[in-house]
């Protein structure tokens, strides 16, 4: 078990689905050879396809203790990186238009925007991912080589690239398919939880960049930190599908809000926007109480009063969305 | 908080040697052997020399065991490949050996040149074109340490006390040299070595050049199917043989 362990809250409300975190992570981390297909963090519509297609049905975690078969994703899962014909079309006075190539058939958010219903409504909602650094990483137990393994200091899960043989069972015990094979180096990738961004002090990438700052990092176990407050004491985030059994350390506000139009009198979950069914299926039947919770507290500020759990989720400022504590800061800049 | 279970790895590892010890354990060996020719032919001439080069010398069928799945989640895999043929050859310090075996699926392929300009100053990059391959490969087991008499280390990459050498040939991403001292520590030296692949008709021939190996040296063979998605200790492999 680690020291301690980072974790993330991402409120699923004030997501805008504008994927600057997904760039942000790409800029730093995935702009190499044989890195053109994968988002260590990638954002995807709900309900949906997602990246890679089906990865929540295909298996992977824990059951009853042991390991859980899944297949690998194929690459028309993830979906082929694809180049423009800039050069051609700019340079060399070709006519035909700047078109993509491969052709593009399945991407990190291919069905974007597409939805549900709900009785005769339409609806959707962005769900951001990246690696969940999980306390029972299945990937970890999964790997012969014990490439894969949980940092004492802070809980990050990361892959030692110098004992990865590239054999690809941490990418089939994933549950949640975010370990990526490179086939230019013979290895697999996975986010890193920026940490040598947080080892100076510096937040995540796509927290720092998130224009609808939704994102809140922490240790889980700093009672000052804001992920603790969400999580444990608030008690308004949960884990993207429980029963995997990983336990992940990416928590989730469910996404509750806007009310659905001509609702008044009514409370969300007795006419919700998302179909409860729904959010139960992503998050366990925890997320009634959650929804309840939450809902209490929006009553109380409409009354007049002050919710300190919606203040914090309202995130003004870095200082209230981020606690790196100094004693995990390594490098003085 | 969840009780864990055995580790997979830990229970396959308990596993297999009930399975297979009688033929991989810490133990003398007899039998098995392998005679080796004194060529009067040149390494080269044996590594780049064609079929014709090995008509002389003698072949031995040896046969191939497929591991049982490793892992509760492995699939099972048919034993397809039951025999590699053998022929080796002692050539100044050299000992050049010859593997062929039928496999008739060719899973290897050539992999983009990675250009030697840093990533972020290229506007294109190198992509991975499959995510979900793996390939045919061989490999040669040997223990590290010479003059270890008739202890054959544990066909399992040897252990602590009996390490051992590995010469690994992969159909896609070539020849490197790995040491072992048991399941799950082998590491890559860094190191390659001579060797010369062709596929053909259904066939693998390929032709590992290794440091000269004394009388008495024992060694291991194993073989691995891409298209069985062999990577791994899930391949095929030979017990001990004792080079003559």
């Amino acid at each position: 078990m680690s020291k301690h362990h980072y974790a993330m809250v991402m409120d699923l409300n004030k997501c805008l689905g504008c994927q600057t975190c997904t760039i942000a992570c790409k800029k730093l981390w995935t702009d190499r050879d044989g890195t053109g297909y994968m988002y260590w963090n990638n954002v995807e519509t709900r309900p949906g396809l997602g990246y890679p297609r089906q990865w929540d049905r295909v298996g992977g975690g824990w059951k009853d203790g042991a390991l859980q078969p899944s297949p690998l994703p194929t690459m028309d899962d993830y979906g082929h990186a694809w180049e423009y014909n800039y050069e051609q079309r700019l340079y060399e006075g070709k006519k035909q238009p700047v078109m993509p190539s491969p052709e593009p058939k399945s991407g990190c958010n291919w069905d974007e925007d597409v939805g549900g219903m709900n009785a005769d409504e339409n609806y959707f909602f962005y769900l951001p991912r990246i690696c969940n650094h999980c306390t029972y990483p299945a990937c970890l137990e999964a790997c012969p080589r014990k490439a894969l393994y949980k940092r004492d200091e802070d809980g990050i899960v990361v892959i030692d690239q110098d004992r990865c043989q590239g054999y690809r069972y941490c990418i089939k015990a994933c549950p949640y398919k975010k370990i990526y094979f490179n086939e230019v180096t013979g290895k697999s990738e996975k986010c890193i939880f920026c940490y040598p961004r947080l080892e100076k002090g510096e937040v995540n990438a796509c927290a720092a960049q998130c224009p609808g700052r939704l994102r809140f990092v922490g240790l889980l176990d700093d009672p000052e930190s804001p992920v603790h407050k969400l999580v444990l004491v608030h008690k308004i985030a949960l884990p993207l599908f429980p029963e995997k059994g990983t336990q992940p350390n990416v928590f989730y506000v469910p996404p509750f809000n806007p009310p659905k139009r001509e609702n008044y009198g009514k409370s969300i979950q007795e006419d919700p926007r998302v179909p409860i069914d729904y959010l139960i299926y992503l998050f366990g039947p925890e997320v009634k109480a959650v929804i309840t919770r939450l809902e209490a507290e929006l009553n109380k500020t409409q009354a007049g009063g002050r919710s300190e759990a919606l203040q914090l989720l309202i995130g003004r400022d870095a200082e209230t969305r981020y606690r790196i504590p100094p004693q995990l800061v390594q490098i003085q800049l | 908080m969840r009780t864990r279970q055995l580790p997979l790895v830990a229970s396959a590892v308990l596993l297999l040697p009930s399975m297979i010890w009688a033929q991989t354990g810490v133990k003398s060996v007899a039998g098995q052997s392998l005679s080796v020719a004194a060529s009067s032919a040149s390494a080269d001439n044996l590594l780049n020399g064609g079929p014709s080069a090995w008509n002389q010398i003698a072949l031995k069928h040896v046969a191939l065991n497929r591991t049982p799945p490793l892992y509760d989640t492995d699939e099972p895999a048919a034993l397809e490949i039951s025999i590699v043929d053998v022929r080796l050859a002692r050539v100044s310090k050299n000992l050049l050996v010859q593997l062929s075996w039928r496999d008739p699926t060719h899973d290897a392929i050539t992999l983009a040149e990675v250009p030697n300009t840093p990533p972020e100053t290229r506007f294109r990059k190198v992509q991975t074109e499959a995510d979900d391959r793996f390939f045919d490969a061989a490999a040669i087991m040997f223990p590290a340490k010479s003059g270890s008499g008739a202890i054959a280390p544990s066909l399992q990459m040897g252990d602590a006390e009996h390490p051992v050498e590995i010469y690994y040939w992969n159909a896609t991403r070539g020849a490197m040299v790995m040491q072992a001292q048991g399941r799950g520590t082998t590491w890559r030296t860094g190191q390659n070595f001579p060797v010369n692949s062709t596929y053909q008709n259904g066939q693998w021939n390929v032709i590992f050049e290794l440091p000269d190996l004394p009388a008495g040296t024992t060694v291991a063979f194993a073989v691995w199917n891409g298209s069985q998605k062999d990577r791994d200790g899930r391949k095929y492999f030979s017990v001990w043989q004792v080079l003559e």
